[in-house]
């Protein structure tokens, strides 16, 4: 099974509370089967018998997990809970226990691998479906470029994988790595620009691990701009910038540090404490399509701890999640790329 | 008491409960009911490693306010069904698992924070919040609740104050009892009591104290109000390495004595120095007793203080000066204890014989307990430290690790072994003076000691326990009242 890969979670969160407080899950559904504890404890049973995928309520806790890593951030042995948790959505879709809402979406993703380019040359500029949904953040995306003195091609539509893999669909997911890497070849990509921090991770992290060599260098839009040295016309002022899980806790990345150093914004600390992902599921990449209300809950939870809710700035990492701010917490959030083009 | 699910008992109940909290607020799937049916005892985390299915509750139950809780009591008095309070589960003595089936009503929804209060320092919120979540929120006025203890990420305050917990400063700020207002409460039959607004009066005993410490069986604590205290100016601390542990014991007994008022103070005995200490802090600390403590406040008052005590570490018992950066290891890391790979974990076989007395004491209690271990369990290890210290005594964390190829394979032969232990160990400390326990409660692994421990003021115990809870549903087995 996959979760064997992930003997030292399994064992060594069954029975620990250490990460409890950092559940955002269990944070606002007050429940204890969504906790890394429960979830590693109940994957444990499916050795003994205990627990088995036959258990419908126990593959939706797996579904509602928000993938934010946190967990694993925080851990003094950094134990893998987040990986565990694709491992065995794996292992339940290789079980055919996946729930119905899991297998519409998947079988969507699936389908969609056509890719479109506009515009030439090597460098090109990833438009992921959920950042082409928001105007305003393609519109800040292009006067970026435009700053920085490039026209990337841009490449829309198609799945890259990274959905798929979170709801545990391996080999489709690495099926649509490997035509990704072969479309990117045919086209001559040298540099990819993307600027949805869950496809950096896929292309960076996931490619990798399903053995797919990309022909180029892969760059997040943020540090590409961060890169570029612009000069900007205003500072950004005071703002509120929330980690992305996929910057924070999966890549370890500075990008976004970088880049509001060089607009020299006045980071506030956002909420009371520094631990907590304060995210909205991004890390779960889909967890919007999946459990709205899921969604909703953790949006109004980060709401819940804003100084001020209706004045404060909030600078997020993905329209993921600043769709969500803004939808369910009523929060006024921007992309830190709109607020980096907002600059110029 | 089991309600059968395939009863219309059970969705005759269901119903209520739910028009109590309303139906997204009761569990009663499996995968629900598993979370609560282990919480951070031995024996359940070993019964389900070895595949053996834990006592469940049929519903759990979510309120969200202190007249949700009434309304659950009032069902559960009306069926005679059985209630555990449950907060963040991670209780060591099994003290919030349903071993009688019944509501698990976990109080995690609960977990409103009212703010502090900048003229009394003091701080008003539901007991479901999270500890950590609770220290934050003050944190961010500026405030802390100085209740610190290494279960702060994952307990509620209403688990600490249903136990009687202990935060790391314990020593300066006192145990948790020390920094409570007053209570809200609801009784077993549903009534909603308040306790009087301030701890120190003399209008009659104290029913603050009454509930504290009482884990569930007399109540419900829905709401507290805490002390709380600017965060200090300074913190220090220091460290030494005696050349034994009696000589760092009295060393700490002389500070305490002294009055000079440490924050906090830590005491590995030598075993636990060369083999637990040198693991969490990554130093070679090879020979002798690890002694830690600090102060805190006023920088200049911080410094004086810690001025005479290093006299008495230094001149008066030839401490080897770890220096500042010695005491800041325990300080930077002392959570770092309880994580896996630091922590004991099944399949070994450990528990915490957590036991507290005076000076005069706690050094026999400490051998009783090691030689009884030693000689009864030879496949055991004995380690000791002493981490809650006052101007009377001390607390003693003694444990024992049995390793996973000692430990029979069969459950009920290594819940026997583990149990066997505890009989021997407990007997030995209360017949030297010792009281079990300091902080991490009764619950179901100590209720059979209370008799010995209360001797004739047990009945006394028990009739309060007769009087608010006549229908014995509040948490059934625990704190050594009877099952159901």
């Amino acid at each position: 099974m996959h979760i064997d890969k992930f003997e030292d979670a399994i064992m060594n969160c069954r029975f620990c509370f250490m990460c409890r407080h950092l559940s955002p899950i269990g944070n606002v559904r007050f429940t204890e089967v969504d906790t890394p504890r429960v979830r590693a404890a109940m994957i444990y049973g499916l050795r003994t018998g205990t627990n088995s995928f036959d258990d419908e309520d126990f593959v939706a806790a797996l579904y509602r997990q928000d993938l934010s890593a946190c967990c694993r951030h925080h851990c003094v042995n950094h134990f893998d809970e987040n990986g565990l948790a694709l491992a065995v959505r794996a292992d339940v879709v290789e079980a055919g226990k996946a729930p119905d809402a899991v297998k519409r979406l998947a079988a969507k993703f699936s389908r969609s691998s056509a890719w479109k380019v506009e515009g030439k040359g090597d460098l090109a500029w990833f438009l992921d479906e959920s950042t082409a949904s928001d105007k305003s953040a393609v519109a800040a995306a292009k006067k970026l470029f435009a700053a920085a003195k490039v026209s990337p091609k841009v490449i829309t539509g198609g799945s890259i994988g990274k959905a798929l893999k979170v709801l545990g669909y391996l080999p489709e997911a690495k099926a649509a790595a490997e035509k990704f890497a072969a479309f990117l070849r045919e086209e001559g990509v040298k540099t990819l620009v993307v600027s949805n921090p869950a496809a950096v991770n896929a292309l960076k992290q996931d490619y990798p691990g399903f053995g797919v060599k990309l022909p180029c260098e892969v760059k997040s839009l943020a540090g590409f701009v961060a890169q570029a040295k612009l000069k900007f016309a205003k500072s950004a002022g005071e703002v509120y910038a929330l980690a992305d899980d996929f910057i924070r806790n999966y890549q370890g990345c500075k990008c976004h540090e970088n880049l509001l150093a060089q607009l020299k914004a006045t980071c506030r600390p956002f909420g009371t404490n520094d631990e907590e992902s304060y995210n909205c599921g991004e890390g779960a990449v889909v967890l919007d399509r999946l459990h709205p209300q899921l969604v909703k809950s953790l949006a109004e939870y980060v709401a819940a701890r804003a100084d001020d809710p209706k004045k404060d700035r909030l600078v997020v990492g993905s329209v993921y999640a600043k769709r969500a701010l803004v939808k369910y917490g009523k929060l006024n959030a921007v992309t830190i790329e709109e607020l980096t083009a907002s600059c110029l | 008491m089991k309600v059968k699910p395939e009863s219309y008992m059970f969705e005759m109940i269901r119903t209520e409960l739910a028009d109590a909290v309303g139906a997204a607020n009761v569990d009663v799937k499996f995968a629900d009911k598993f979370g609560h049916s282990i919480d951070y005892y031995w024996i359940p985390e070993m019964w389900h490693d070895r595949g053996r299915p834990c006592p469940q509750a049929d519903f759990i139950v979510h309120p969200g306010s202190t007249e949700e809780v009434s309304k659950v009591m009032k069902i559960a008095t009306q069926y005679r069904i059985p209630v555990v309070p449950w907060g963040g589960g991670s209780g060591s003595q099994g003290g919030a698992l349903p071993v009688y089936g019944g509501i698990v009503l976990d109080m995690k929804r609960m977990n409103k924070y009212y703010g502090v209060d900048k003229e009394s320092y003091t701080v008003r919120c539901q007991t479901g919040i999270i500890a950590r979540h609770l220290e934050w929120n003050c944190n961010k006025e500026g405030f802390s609740t100085m209740h610190l203890p290494a279960s702060i990420s994952c307990a509620t305050i209403g688990g600490f104050l249903a136990h009687r917990g202990t935060g790391v400063l314990s020593t300066k700020y006192g145990k948790i009892e020390d920094m409570v207002m007053s209570l809200e409460v609801v009784t077993p039959s549903g009534e909603i009591i308040r306790t009087l607004p301030v701890p120190r009066h003399a209008s009659g005993p104290d029913l603050t104290m009454l509930f504290l410490g009482s884990e569930g069986t007399l109540g419900v604590i829905t709401e507290v109000t805490l002390k709380v205290h600017p965060q200090p100016e300074a913190r220090e601390f220091r460290a030494y390495i005696f050349k034994d542990f009696h000589t760092a014991m009295q060393a700490g007994a002389t500070l305490m004595r002294s009055r000079l008022g440490p924050c906090a103070m830590r005491l590995y005995d030598e075993t636990e120095t060369k083999t637990h200490v040198s693991k969490v802090f990554g130093i070679d600390l090879d020979k002798g007793a690890y002694l830690v403590f600090g102060f805190d406040g006023r920088k200049d008052i911080v410094a004086s203080q810690m001025k005479y005590a290093r006299e008495i570490m230094e001149r008066q018992f030839k401490g080897k000066d770890l220096g500042a950066k010695g005491g800041e290891w325990w300080w930077e890391n002392k959570y770092k204890f309880f994580y896996p790979g630091y922590m004991f974990h099944v399949p070994q076989a450990f528990g915490t014989l957590d036991t507290v007395a005076d000076f005069a004491h706690i050094e026999k209690v400490y051998w009783a307990m090691k030689n009884v271990v030693n000689k009864e369990f030879p496949d055991a290890r004995f380690i000791g430290h002493f981490s809650h210290w006052y101007e009377w005594g001390c607390m003693l964390y003694a444990r024992f690790i049995f390793p996973g190829d000692k430990v029979p394979p069969n459950e009920r032969e290594a819940a026997a072994l583990y149990n066997a232990v505890w009989d021997k160990a407990i007997r030995a400390a209360i017949a030297n003076g010792g009281v079990i326990n300091e902080h991490h409660g009764v619950g179901l692994k100590l209720g059979r000691y209370v008799k010995d421990l209360y001797g004739s003021a047990m009945p006394v115990l028990e009739g309060i326990k007769k009087q608010l809870d006549p229908n014995g549903i509040m948490n059934p087995g625990k704190l050594g009242f009877a099952g159901c």
